[in-house]
């Protein structure tokens, strides 16, 4: 198969690229529309699969991106031994799993659904990018309020927010807040039990 | 025998738990309780003799694990009271529990979504980014920490927006090396008699100047080539040749 001039050149931008860049952004390189980029992007990862490269192209966090291909995952990851960042623990992943869902949230937030401290586990995410301070609640010690990174995205394969695992059903159990709910107790209702 | 053979087990899982609603969670699913009609009474004692085991064991418990167990004791010291009054004063206790532990369930099941597809994204190497920095060497690591910090200053300083923003000023880089003052230092500064600083710098004090110059004179203070004298602070700086600067630059 051989490549035409648009494929090869977002074989190229996407080769060159520090980050996934968007739909958007290759139109506006290449000046080409939208259709045509997807139908480029889609010859590119052809070409690459009809010869068996070691490498194709990925969605990834709101872009695209050229990235090696999991079964060489193994000698790949000989490259970086001893520089990569260990697996996160099961602290952390449950702190992240909360702030991807509820962000921008506190730290309080997190705390009062894991029902522990989670100083370090927050501190963690910090220092690995994939949390960043997004602002603070304008409430009594404004605290401050996390969101996730582009490099959350990245890190766990994801091409938007939308696209979380169960978003939905999620999100409408989050919307019965916990203050909502020590109200009804205070009224004395019962507890929502369900949607 | 059989005691510290359960002690043992239990120490193992009390350690492996995230908290009172993991080990909460546990407690139901191994005795196969439904999470919307919790026996309080039950599941009360079951929690308690995990957090005593935990004590006689002399592990560390964290306080929200003592916090729960209050909280359960509660609870159950409820349920088994007759009830008084109208219904209105209580409301359903095991309510808020439910909905925390469901919610915490929701979100373990997720993290544990995200370990999977960590381990899978793991394996997936992407042009340039993340990788870029492994590839540095411990150097680098530490300027790019410094980096991080950065970044939780400048969205601090962005947080704190205050009303009217510090004016900007472009820093420029001054085109005179250490060398280049010397050399220029070495025409002002006369073999055979005293100077003021401020005469070396010249009809133009502009700070880079300034500054050049100050550092040009710490070293050839360091170098011995020169000897300052100042009789009281911020008073005038007086420089002096010693001989060394034409023995050294000869």
């Amino acid at each position: 198969m051989i490549l035409d001039r648009l494929a090869r050149e977002i074989e190229a931008l996407l080769f060159a690229a520090e980050s996934p860049l968007s739909i958007d952004r290759l139109c506006g390189l290449t000046g080409s529309g939208e259709d045509s980029i997807h139908q480029a992007l889609d010859r590119v990862d052809r070409a690459f699969k009809e010869q068996h490269h070691a490498i194709g192209v990925i969605e990834v966090a709101g872009g695209f991106r050229i990235a090696t291909l999991r079964e060489l995952g193994d000698v790949v990851s000989r490259l970086f031994e001893g520089r990569r960042p260990g697996k996160l623990s099961r602290a952390a992943l449950e702190t992240l799993a909360v702030v991807a869902y509820s962000q921008p949230c506190t730290r309080m937030t997190v705390e009062s659904i894991r029902g522990v401290n989670c100083d370090s586990a927050v501190g963690t995410l910090l220092e690995r990018e994939l949390i960043r301070i997004s602002g603070r609640m304008e409430t009594p010690g404004r605290p401050l309020l996390y969101s996730t990174t582009d490099k959350f995205l990245e890190y766990f394969g994801l091409s938007s927010l939308d696209h979380l695992p169960r978003h939905e059903e999620i999100a409408e159990l989050l919307s019965a807040g916990p203050s909502e709910l020590e109200e009804r107790d205070l009224f004395g209702n019962k507890g929502k039990t369900g949607p | 025998m059989t005691r510290s053979m359960e002690n043992l087990s239990c120490r193992i899982e009390l350690e492996s738990f995230e908290g009172p609603l993991d080990l909460l969670l546990y407690l139901i699913k191994r005795d196969e309780i439904d999470i919307y009609e919790i026996p309080m009474a039950h599941v009360a004692d079951q929690y308690c003799r995990y957090i005593r085991m935990a004590e006689e064991l002399d592990l560390d418990i964290a306080g929200e694990y003592l916090v729960m167990a209050a909280t359960l004791t509660r609870m159950k010291s409820r349920a088994l009271l007759p009830r008084h009054g109208s219904a209105e004063e209580e409301a359903d206790p095991g309510a808020r529990l439910r909905r925390q532990l469901i919610l915490y369930r929701t979100f373990r099941e997720i993290a544990e979504e995200f370990r999977k597809n960590e381990e899978i994204w793991s394996e997936v190497y992407m042009s340039w980014g993340e990788r870029e920095r492994w590839s540095e060497d411990a150097g680098e690591s530490i300027r790019k920490d410094r980096g991080c910090l950065m970044d939780l200053l400048k969205a601090l300083n962005d947080l704190s927006r205050e009303a009217d923003e510090p004016p900007s000023q472009v820093i420029r880089r001054t085109t005179m090396t250490t060398g280049e003052c010397i050399s220029v230092l070495a025409n002002r500064i006369p073999e055979d008699s005293k100077v003021d600083f401020w005469e070396v710098v010249g009809p133009e004090p502009v700070p880079e100047k300034v500054v050049s110059y100050f550092v040009t004179v710490l070293e050839l203070v360091k170098r011995g080539w020169i000897k300052v004298q100042q009789r009281y602070p911020f008073s005038d700086i007086i420089l002096e040749r010693t001989e060394r600067w034409s023995v050294d630059s000869r």
